[in-house]
């Protein structure tokens, strides 16, 4: 704890320091602001921006997969060459989803997440002025910035942007003559992701030093918020990860550009004839790709269930369920997550004793995420739900991340997944589990922050409808995908009217597109309610969710330092909500109490009536809901 | 008790009109009209009518279902839009956003949860048995799909029930423990026995799973080691972007093949002395040809494309102006240059080992055997049933996939590594038509994105008898025992750019 003492009172000092030279131009605030809070904020907007991007992307495409024989004759308004008669070229196609993937994965939900609510709560949620570089936090965000750039602009090239999928596997990726996409495009691909890992890096350096080095007095690990442990941990995976990808990066440079062979060999191309390279191994690559891919889906999602777990038990006004199994339970995955990457690999022709290895360990994943699933159910159990916008689409999360995280079972598999293995099986499973619970995570968390932002409120009302409706576009999309993969349907196909045997999915397909406009269309009430909160939101209370955690401690206008005086000490956990011994239900952690334990542990007092003096046993909770169905007591 | 009982009506209504709506809709109105309006209105968007690619689906009650189903969709989703709308009085908000709160948000979304709760998993039932019946699960057509398809029913009964109970709870929680004014949640931070036991389920359930997944995973991967006896085989060859079969000619030999030998005549690369030979000349007259266009490259072949984009700026023809320009470009800043430069390397450096081959004398031997003149080589694959068969994968350029849905077989086509996957076809195409309809047949779809035709690269598999096997192989090609016999019309780009260049040359 002395280590925590001191450092404060160090940055205590610096905070003040800085109370002197206040003169802040347009540029330093806004732009080149080395504040975590505006960092935040410009990761926030990008990533809306990015991500807007990325989803219209899959709504064109998508009318593609409906309607194949048909021409819409928008789409040669808006892409001209690469649409001619209305009819998205094929190319394009595969760049379209290539860029939807890489902006998703990447450019939303990874630096759009992390790097918002990582900047914005772990310097409020653990008690430091800032981060611990303030610095390379700027240029962190700025090379991402830098990043997404360099990737638009590929849509400026003649041949087309990267189109080899997300995943960009040589040799189809490594010869300009195997694809048009394959030629400036995935240069331009590579670079934006080469400035992107050293964005990644940059963040995940700070995110880590700050909160082992920066927590304020009283704030021992254990006493942590779970967005902190899910940041922390998913800056380790980064930290740990990225290097690979930018090695594997480096050498796909070198392959395309300097005649090495490193995943190059014995190849033969049309219109070119026999290649010289020789001795390399394409599947060198997809170990490469996937030691970062399987971490990195991780590092999408962990954020997310950091910032459900703390949605979950402010607005279920309880203790989350288990703290310490959580935080067990995410370390687990994380360390498990650097060991499962070959399960991407079952059928590449890899020794099958390295699958059945693989398989073992994935499997193993599995029960770290069924505590947690669990431990959210416990916590909603008997609680006192406030149907925030951001509650609506942390329980989301818990729907999707179940129906994702099952199917997982399947493709963990290496059995069942000699057949599953990219099908549309594939694109349902990461959708799901991936894809949406991480960007419901995203919009809980923008939901629920979105007051210590701005200090403005959003409206609830079009909050929920766009819940509702996302949250129905998103199963009606992704659910019926399961089947067709099942059918034996492969996934990253431009059309299937080509081939009669799909004919049955057609309808199907016209059901998904009609369900994703329909869902792309509904983040119009987000957008408008997010930026018209912006300037003319109803003003904010200070702690607006009667919250525990420290950032609600801070006054409403950002400052530099975040707090004025002292920063508050914290006397307990994060997550003591309803206790029985306080008249409020919430008691927030830099509250000094007059000498309450840290945890209450005095005798159950049954708060709902209608289990009066039951004890809570495991089978209480899986029982009472059927008992309540049945029974009806409380309607 | 009241409120809910009156809920309930309502719901129950609301679903009567949805599903009177919809198999009305679905019996009156083609909906094509409400498609992007240009679209050419031919086909309906959810459709009773027929299909192009389905005409045996056409007007079969569960085609009209599914429509149904779509139009029940459509339906609920537009009319979940105004209830909400409605419940929550959007009027006043788009009039003016206020933090107040006009109606009780708690209840709204409350109900809404039970709401989709039920339709959810209504709709996740419907959907287990109107598209289950198209999943490949219990009619597999090989001997280890039979292993599979149990694997997979238990794994499927598994997750579905712990789907339904953990949404049931999650949904009915939400509904159950929604806000009440004066109301305290319960303090109860942990249960370390709760913990262990949902520790303890996953992970006995998992390893049951993983164990039998394992024995699963080894009777299929090590198929071919642990069969003793004879094993049919054949090279399944891909490349952008097509199959073709190899199959050992009347000597039972597979011959040997090399990427370098691939030539027009010689599409697998097949170690064929003649072939090979034919392939050194040409380009070696590739070459010579190259280092003519070098040579002229800044002088007669800049004038001529200069004279070129003259005529086409005579006639105004725009498109071809452009790419006679960027041709101009090319060689003005020596991109062209450096092309040909690498080009005639590549050439080089590919005589220069092909040669390596021929010139040593071990190595020469063990690779031109007679075994490749005799290779049968197919546009599709046949094998027989109930014999165990290796699909031995080579590619030519690109990874591919073999997948093979209906026998629960898929494995990568990866350059320069060998793949394979061996398995026993169980049902005859004969049999499979009977069990779906005469259009059936088994195909291999390429599944790994290969370009720009990756969706349009499929061969045809017949499963049949021994003796039918034979009997179609006599029909098949063998394109090096009668050197008179065709030269495929695919594949033949770099024989193209051959006779373009000499054409060049020719002319100059
Ligand atoms: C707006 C809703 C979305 C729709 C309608 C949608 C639809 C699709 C479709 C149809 C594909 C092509 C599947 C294939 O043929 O392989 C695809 C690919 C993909 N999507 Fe989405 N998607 C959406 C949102 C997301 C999100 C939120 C993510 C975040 C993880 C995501 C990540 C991906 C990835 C990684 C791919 C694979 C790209 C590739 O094959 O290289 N998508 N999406
Ligand atoms: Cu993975
Ligand atoms: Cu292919």
């Amino acid at each position: 704890m002395s280590t925590a003492t001191i450092d404060s009172h160090k940055v205590d000092h610096h905070g003040d320091a800085h109370g002197h030279h206040h003169k802040e131009t347009f540029i330093t605030k806004y732009i080149f602001s080395t504040d975590h809070k505006m960092i935040s904020k410009q990761y926030l907007i990008t990533g809306i921006i990015m991500g807007c991007l990325g989803m219209f992307m899959s709504m064109l495409f998508r009318l593609q997969l409906a309607w194949p024989d048909e021409s819409v004759p928008f789409l040669e308004t808006l892409l001209g060459k690469w649409a001619q008669g209305g009819k998205i070229d094929p190319n394009y196609y595969m760049a379209l989803v290539t860029i939807h993937g890489t902006i998703m994965v990447f450019y939303v939900l990874t630096a759009g997440l992390s790097g918002t609510f990582s900047n914005l709560l772990i310097p409020l949620q653990v008690g430091a002025r800032d981060m611990a570089s303030p610095f390379m936090n700027m240029l962190s965000y700025w090379f991402f910035f830098l990043s997404s750039v360099v990737l638009l602009s590929s849509f400026a090239v003649e041949t087309g942007p990267a189109s080899s999928g997300w995943t960009v596997y040589p040799p189809l990726s490594a010869l300009s003559k195997a694809m048009p996409g394959s030629g400036a495009g995935t240069t331009l691909w590579l670079v934006a992701i080469i400035l992107f890992i050293v964005s990644a890096l940059l963040g995940g350096i700070n995110y880590i030093t700050t909160v082992l080095n920066m927590r304020t007095k009283g704030m021992s690990m254990n006493r942590l918020p779970l967005t902190i442990w899910a940041f922390f941990l998913t800056a380790v995976l980064g930290l740990l990860s990225f290097p690979v990808l930018l090695g594997a990066g480096l050498l796909l440079i070198f392959d395309r550009s300097f005649g090495t062979s490193f995943y190059l060999s014995d190849i033969h191309l049309n219109g070119v004839g026999a290649l010289t390279n020789s001795g390399g191994s394409p599947v060198l690559y997809q170990h490469l790709f996937w030691f970062l891919g399987h971490p990195e889906v991780y590092i999408i999602l962990m954020p997310a269930l950091g910032i459900s777990s703390e949605v979950i038990s402010t607005n279920a006004r309880k203790p989350i369920f288990g703290y310490t199994a959580m935080i067990i339970s995410l370390i687990g995955i994380s360390f498990l997550s650097f060991i499962v990457w070959g399960h991407h690999m079952f059928i590449t022709g890899m020794n099958p004793f390295l699958g059945t290895m693989f398989m073992y360990v994935t499997l193993i994943i599995a029960v770290p995420s069924a505590v947690k699933t669990f431990n959210y159910l416990a916590t909603l159990w008997k609680g006192n739900i406030r149907f925030t916008p951001a509650m609506l689409f942390a329980i989301g999360l818990v729907s999707f991340f179940i129906s994702g995280g099952l199917t997982g079972i399947y493709l963990g598999n290496a059995a069942l997944d000699i057949q599953l293995h990219d099908s549309y099986f594939v694109v349902a499973h990461f959708h799901l589990v991936m894809g949406s619970a991480a960007i419901f995570g995203m919009f809980a968390g923008i939901y629920h922050w979105f007051p210590k932002m701005f200090g403005r409120m959003m409206n609830k009302t079009l909050g929920s409808m766009h819940f509702w409706l996302t949250f129905i576009s998103a199963y009606l999309v992704f659910f019926p995908m399961h089947f067709m993969g099942l059918a034996g349907v492969p996934r990253r196909y431009y059309q299937f009217s080509l081939i009669p045997e799909f004919g049955i999915w057609m309808d199907v397909n016209v059901l998904i597109t009609v369900s994703a406009w329909l869902g792309g269309l509904a983040q119009i009430l987000f957008l408008y309610n997010f930026f018209y909160s912006i300037f003319k939101g109803p003003i904010a209370s200070t702690n607006p969710w009667e919250s525990n955690t420290l950032e609600w401690s801070t006054k409403l206008k950002h400052i530099h330092g975040n707090w004025e005086g002292d920063i508050p000490t914290v006397y307990r956990g994060p997550h003591e909500y309803s206790r029985p011994d306080r008249e409020l239900d919430y008691f927030p952690q830099y509250e000094k109490g007059n000498g309450e334990p840290e945890h209450y542990h005095g005798p159950v007092t049954a708060v709902d009536n209608s289990y009066e003096g039951k004890k809570e046993k495991a089978s209480t909770v899986f029982f009472s809901s059927f008992a309540y169905l049945f029974s009806m007591k409380r309607a | 008790m009241n409120t809910f009982f009156k809920n309930t009506l309502k719901i129950a209504l609301a679903l009567v009109i949805v599903f009177t709506a919809a198999s009305f809709m679905s019996d009156v109105i083609d909906i094509s009209g409400l498609s992007v309006e240009h679209l050419k209105a031919d086909k309906p968007m959810f459709g009773t009518a027929e299909y192009a690619y389905d005409p045996g689906q056409a007007d079969t009650p569960e085609k009209t279902l599914a429509s149904k189903v779509n139009w029940t969709i459509l339906i609920f989703v537009i009319l979940m839009v105004l209830v909400l709308a409605n419940a929550m009085d959007i009027s006043k908000y788009t009039a003016k956003i206020t933090g107040r709160e006009t109606v009780n948000q708690t209840n709204v979304n409350k109900w809404m949860m039970l709401i989709f709760l039920i339709l959810g998993f209504i709709g996740v039932i419907w959907e287990y048995i109107y598209h289950g019946k198209f999943i490949l699960m219990n009619n597999s057509s090989s001997e280890h799909g039979v292993d599979y398809d149990s694997m997979f029913s238990i794994t499927l009964i598994l997750t579905s029930i712990v789907f339904f109970m953990t949404q049931f709870l999650l949904f009915m929680f939400s509904f159950m423990y929604a806000h009440k004014e004066g109301k305290k949640a319960l303090y109860y931070a942990h249960n370390n026995r709760l913990e262990l036991l949902w520790t303890f389920i996953p992970a006995v359930v998992l390893t049951i799973l993983v164990l039998r997944g394992h024995q699963t995973w080894k009777s299929v991967v090590y198929a071919e080691e642990n069969h003793k006896g004879k094993i049919n085989s054949v090279e399944v060859f891909a490349y952008q972007f097509g199959w073709k079969a190899r199959y050992a000619g009347e000597d039972g030999i597979m011959g040997m093949s090399d990427y370098k030998f691939i030539s027009g005549t010689n599409e697998l690369g097949l170690a064929v002395k003649s072939e090979v030979d034919m392939l050194l000349e040409e380009l070696k007259l590739q070459i010579i040809a190259d280092e003519e266009t070098v040579k002229n490259l800044n002088t007669t072949i800049l004038d001529g494309l200069m004279a070129d984009f003259a005529a086409a700026d005579g006639v105004k023809n725009y498109k071809s102006m452009e790419s006679i320009q960027k041709k101009i470009d090319a060689v003005k800043n020596g991109d062209r240059l450096s092309d040909l430069k690498e080009s005639i390397e590549r050439k080089k450096k590919q005589i220069e080992r092909i040669l390596a081959i021929q010139n040593d004398e071990k190595i020469f031997a063990s690779t031109f055997t007679p075994a490749a003149i005799d290779d049968i080589i197919a546009q599709e694959i046949h094998i027989a049933k109930d014999s165990l068969v290796t699909f031995n994968f080579r590619s030519k350029d690109i990874i591919h996939s073999a997948w093979l849905p209906h026998f629960r077989a898929q494995m990568n086509v990866v350059p320069g590594m060998p793949t394979k996957f061996t398995f026993r076809p169980t049902k005859s195409t004969a049999e499979a038509k009977a069990e779906n309809d005469e259009e059936f047949d088994y195909y291999l779809y390429c599944n790994k994105i290969c370009g720009v035709s990756h969706y349009n690269m499929k061969i045809k598999v017949v499963v049949e008898s021994q003796a039918e096997v034979d009997a179609w192989l006599k029909t098949q090609s063998s394109p090096f025992m009668k050197k008179t016999e065709v030269v495929p019309a695919i594949m033949n780009d770099s024989l193209q750019m051959t006779n373009d260049t000499l054409k060049r040359v020719a002319l100059r």
